[in-house]
């Protein structure tokens, strides 16, 4: 179930923000020598502006084992190493708004509220439309905020929190 | 009952004067014991020597670094061709089938191989039996070779990339018995001492033999030292011939067989038997011999490698087989031959590899001559958080951010840029560093244009005038002040004169034409000196000043205008830190050149966690990020459209100083910023722009590593409308030449150009209609 779970995690993450994908060099390697159409012709016209449909993330697999990893370890109450897996998998797939945001609860769990708000912020950089996951980051900062007496902080976050429900 | 005591204390000392009588009537005697206490108390010295030493920690082990392990999944950006490198640096054998741990079969795209197990931070990785194939840029899929299942992840041995020792410091890699193979150990005692297991440290019947050879050549031709004494040897006594110390090892011998079992003894020697110098650093034990020679460990060595290693017992120097290759061949020949002899390999093995090639590896793997700038870096990390004497002498293991597919990239991109401009500017350098965006770990870092020199580290110490490269400062700092300014703001960029202090300041442009007026994103992505002149004035030097203290420019600047073109000292380190806040979209991320670092015996020590802050708000970051796309896409470093697709949204900047004398390009992907320069050390002109050097050399990096698109984080208080570019007015399908810019919604946006036909509304990108 656990495995379902994070399954769609990423698969959905994989939908709303914006997953790795890459495109080759035009030319490099595989047509040396061969110019494309210069600078003038290169300059967009804005017609041509396309932002190509992201994929869905090819590392999901790698993602979701990790995640499993995180969850074992955060069970048998080793917090070191749940961060540094999750860590792990932010290398991999580095725009997923929901490992910012597991890193940012851990690091709440490891007495680190700064970080965690500021994990938690940078969560909600990535997670436009995802507006249960932006709730729970503003949660998350509210609670940090809280530990860190930002009373203010705490309210305005929790409000922010409210709003997108 | 006291009284009782007393008279027995009385007759014993009657006693005792008795036999102190006897004693002074046979004084040899007396000379004779104190000097068998002097000898049992020597002895019982020694003793506590051999104890002391083989109990206790016994050799100070250098710090050993390595890069980041390679970790495999499907959809990783990697080639066919970046994998057999990285496994042949490794010490991977590339075989028919792989059977073995480190073994590895190829065709074509497609690899069978056998991982090395490995302790990591988390623990143990244990040896893996995978597939793997390739696409022509990506790994396609990934698999468990012994019943086909998809697997999800796999995770290499890290390449070791240098250890951190003293000068003249002995390094070795420690194993224990059961890690060395049984024929290594049958091979050694063969060769050196064939009845070590029944001997009690020393064998009379050898030094006999030895002392009739000796006496009969007249010189010392041969040893008659078993292992133990050897071993003794190293451990405790100098390098003296005397005597007196040979002497001393015998008697330690007997006590070390004595006090421990064979097979402990035997695997001390393992371990500390010197095998090869490497600079300043002695090579120790079959582990690190194994290394250093054949890049892999002794249990993956073939039966001629291993014989080569035991032969080279005898004369380290003498049969070093980089230097005298005939000469150690024949040694390990002779080797082979006793194995066979003893029965240890059949015939057949014997045959074949005799004739087997040496088999060396070119560089001495794991010294720190492969990658000695980002070693530096490290070093300076680990001198912040430990003890000199720590890092040379327990053995700590430190894993690294270094992504060796990154480090050579950017190697010979230097390399290829700039050895072909060296006739005309022998004296051109070059530097680059790589970060990845979102968790600021280096990547690759090059010091200077030569790869492994360890001389003075550019990226790291030299500090030079950044000209453009820091403009996105004063283009960000009017950015967030939205209600003045957006990315279509006109800006004048006719000529400008300015009086400060009685000095009159008239910046010209690159390319020395004014351009009248310009939208904000055009100044910047066309790098308009004047322009931006006028808009830092306006701004005043010192907001831009605290902009660019929030972004982590720490030092003090001048607060003069000639800041908003660059005439700053930056090191390349200080201009990644910089551009680090934009690629990461706004958050401040710390570098780390360092993961982990691990005791002698795996027990972590240290973690170096992620950290971000928030230092731009996510509107003004989306903003200044599109405008240094801009840049990419239309401005100064459009060339760069020849080579890539416009679609992967790659960003930067260029900057060039007065007369060519630096050419700085800053630019990043959606994985990771790659900051290069490339100038003179005496800081003279050498004749390249921005464009013309730093960007290509940058360009070579990112065709060759693989570029990843990016795309921008768009936060919801921002939207995109279409602009008039002649005008720079709000447009729709009534204007003909118009640009798609992102504006934040509560601040300033133009007036509808005047080739509009009704309102103009928000224009949506494809990916979000």
């Amino acid at each position: 179930m656990k495995r379902v779970i994070s399954l769609l995690v990423v698969l959905l993450s994989a939908c709303s923000s914006a997953p790795r994908h890459t495109l080759p060099p035009v030319v490099d390697g595989t047509q040396p020598g061969r110019p494309q159409p210069e600078a003038a012709d290169s300059v967009e016209r804005p017609d041509r502006v396309e932002v190509p449909v992201p994929p869905p993330a090819p590392s999901g697999g790698a993602v979701v084992a990790l995640l499993d990893r995180a969850d074992a370890y955060h069970q048998s109450g080793d917090i070191g190493n749940e961060a540094a897996t999750v860590e792990r998998a932010l290398r991999i797939d580095p725009n997923n708004g929901r490992l910012w945001n597991r890193l940012a609860a851990i690091r709440l769990d490891q007495g680190q509220p700064r970080q965690a708000e500021q994990l938690a912020l940078k969560s909600n950089a990535l997670s436009r439309g995802e507006t249960r996951l932006q709730a729970q980051n503003w949660r998350l900062v509210a609670k940090a905020r809280w530990s860190m007496n930002d009373s203010v902080g705490a309210r305005a976050a929790e409000k922010k929190a409210r709003a997108l429900h | 009952m006291a009284r009782k005591k007393r008279t027995t204390r009385r007759r014993s000392a009657k006693k005792r004067r008795k036999s102190k009588r006897r004693h002074s009537r046979f004084p040899w005697t007396k000379i004779l014991l104190s000097l068998l206490v002097v000898l049992v108390a020597y002895v019982a010295f020694l003793d506590f020597q051999v104890y002391r030493q083989f109990e206790g920690k016994r050799w100070s082990l250098p710090a050993r670094v390595y890069a980041r392990p390679l970790e495999l999944y499907a959809g990783l950006r990697l080639t066919s061709e970046q994998f057999a490198s990285e496994l042949r640096a490794l010490g991977y054998r590339s075989v028919r089938v792989a059977r073995k741990a480190g073994e590895v079969s190829r065709n074509g795209n497609r690899f069978q191989l056998i991982s090395r197990p490995f302790v990591f931070w988390d623990g143990q990785e244990s040896s893996q039996s995978v597939r793997v194939a390739f696409s022509s840029t990506h790994l396609k899929s990934l698999q468990d070779d012994r019943n086909g299942s998809a697997l999800a992840l796999a995770r290499f041995d890290p390449l070791e990339i240098g250890s951190i020792h003293t000068a003249r410091q002995e390094d070795r890699i420690l194993l224990r018995l059961d890690e060395i193979p049984d024929i290594l150990v049958e091979a050694l005692i063969a060769v050196e001492d064939r009845n070590y297991y029944t001997h009690h440290g020393i064998s009379p019947p050898a030094i006999a033999r030895a002392l009739w050879v000796n006496l009969s050549s007249g010189r010392v031709v041969q040893g008659g030292s078993t292992l133990t004494q050897q071993l003794v040897k190293n451990f405790f006594l100098s390098n003296r011939r005397s005597l007196w110390r040979k002497f001393n090892e015998a008697i330690m011998s007997l006590l070390l067989e004595s006090r421990y079992e064979k097979d402990e003894i035997l695997q001390a020697y393992l371990n500390e038997v010197y095998l090869a110098q490497d600079g300043q650093r002695a090579i120790h034990g079959f582990g690190l011999g194994s290394r250093f020679f054949f890049q892999r460990p002794p249990q993956e060595l073939s039966t001629a490698q291993i014989a080569l290693l035991v032969g080279m017992v005898k004369g380290p120097s003498y049969y070093d087989p980089r230097r005298h290759p005939d000469r150690a061949r024949e040694r390990r020949n002779l080797v082979l031959r006793v194995m066979h002899e003893q029965g240890i390999i059949d015939r057949a093995q014997y045959q074949k590899s005799r004739t087997e090639k040496l088999g060396l590896v070119k560089a001495a793997a794991g010294t720190s001559k492969t990658f000695p700038a980002f070693l530096d870096m490290v070093r300076r990390q680990l001198r912040r958080d430990y003890n000199e004497s720590d890092l040379v002498s327990e053995g700590l293991r430190i894993f690294t951010t270094l992504d060796p597919q990154l480090q050579w990239a950017l190697q010979k991109s230097l390399d290829q840029h700039i050895r072909p401009a060296l006739k005309k500017q022998p004296q051109l350098q070059g530097a680059g560093l790589v970060t990845h965006s979102a968790n600021g770990e280096v990547l690759a870092l090059a010091g200077g244009r030569e790869a492994g020199f360890a001389g003075f580290n550019r990226a790291l110490d030299a500090r030079r005038h950044v000209g453009s490269l820091i403009k996105p400062a004063v283009y960000l700092t009017a950015l967030e002040q939205s209600t003045r300014y957006n990315l279509a703001s006109l800006i004048d960029d006719d000529a400008l004169e300015y009086e400060q202090s009685g000095q009159l300041w008239k910046p010209n442009n690159y390319d020395r034409k004014f351009h009248g007026q310009v939208m904000l994103y055009q100044a910047l992505a066309n790098s308009y000196n004047v322009a931006t002149a006028r808009l830092g004035l306006d701004l005043g030097v010192n907001a831009v000043i605290r902009t660019l203290q929030r972004l982590s420019v720490d030092q003090a600047l001048n607060p003069y205008p000639s800041l908003f073109l660059g005439a700053t000292d930056l090191s390349l380190l200080d201009v990644t830190r910089l551009y680090l806040n934009f690629a990461s979209g706004g958050f401040q991320v710390p570098l780390r050149s360092i993961r982990e670092v691990l005791d002698a015996g795996g027990v972590p020590l240290q973690r170096y966690q992620l950290s971000v802050e928030r230092v731009i708000d996510p509107a003004p970051a989306y903003l200044i990020n599109r405008a240094l796309q801009m840049v990419v896409a239309e401005g100064s470093a459009r060339s760069l459209n020849r080579r890539f697709a416009s679609a992967l949204g790659l960003a930067g900047k260029t900057g060039t100083t007065n007369d060519l004398r630096d050419s700085w390009f800053a630019g990043y992907d959606g994985e990771k910023l790659a900051v290069i320069w490339m100038g003179r050390d005496d800081n003279q002109p050498m004749g390249l722009s921005g464009a013309s050097g730093a960007m290509q050399v940058w360009a070579g990096l990112f065709a060759s590593a693989g570029a990843v698109t990016q795309q921008l984080a768009q936060p919801d208080s921002v939207e995109w409308y279409r602009v008039d570019r002649e005008r720079a007015g709000l447009a729709d399908t009534g204007c003909k030449d118009t640009v798609q810019l992102p504006f934040i919604e509560s601040g300033s946006k133009p007036a509808t150009a005047p080739c509009a036909q009704g309102r103009p509304r928000r224009w949506l990108p494809e990916w979000l209609q």
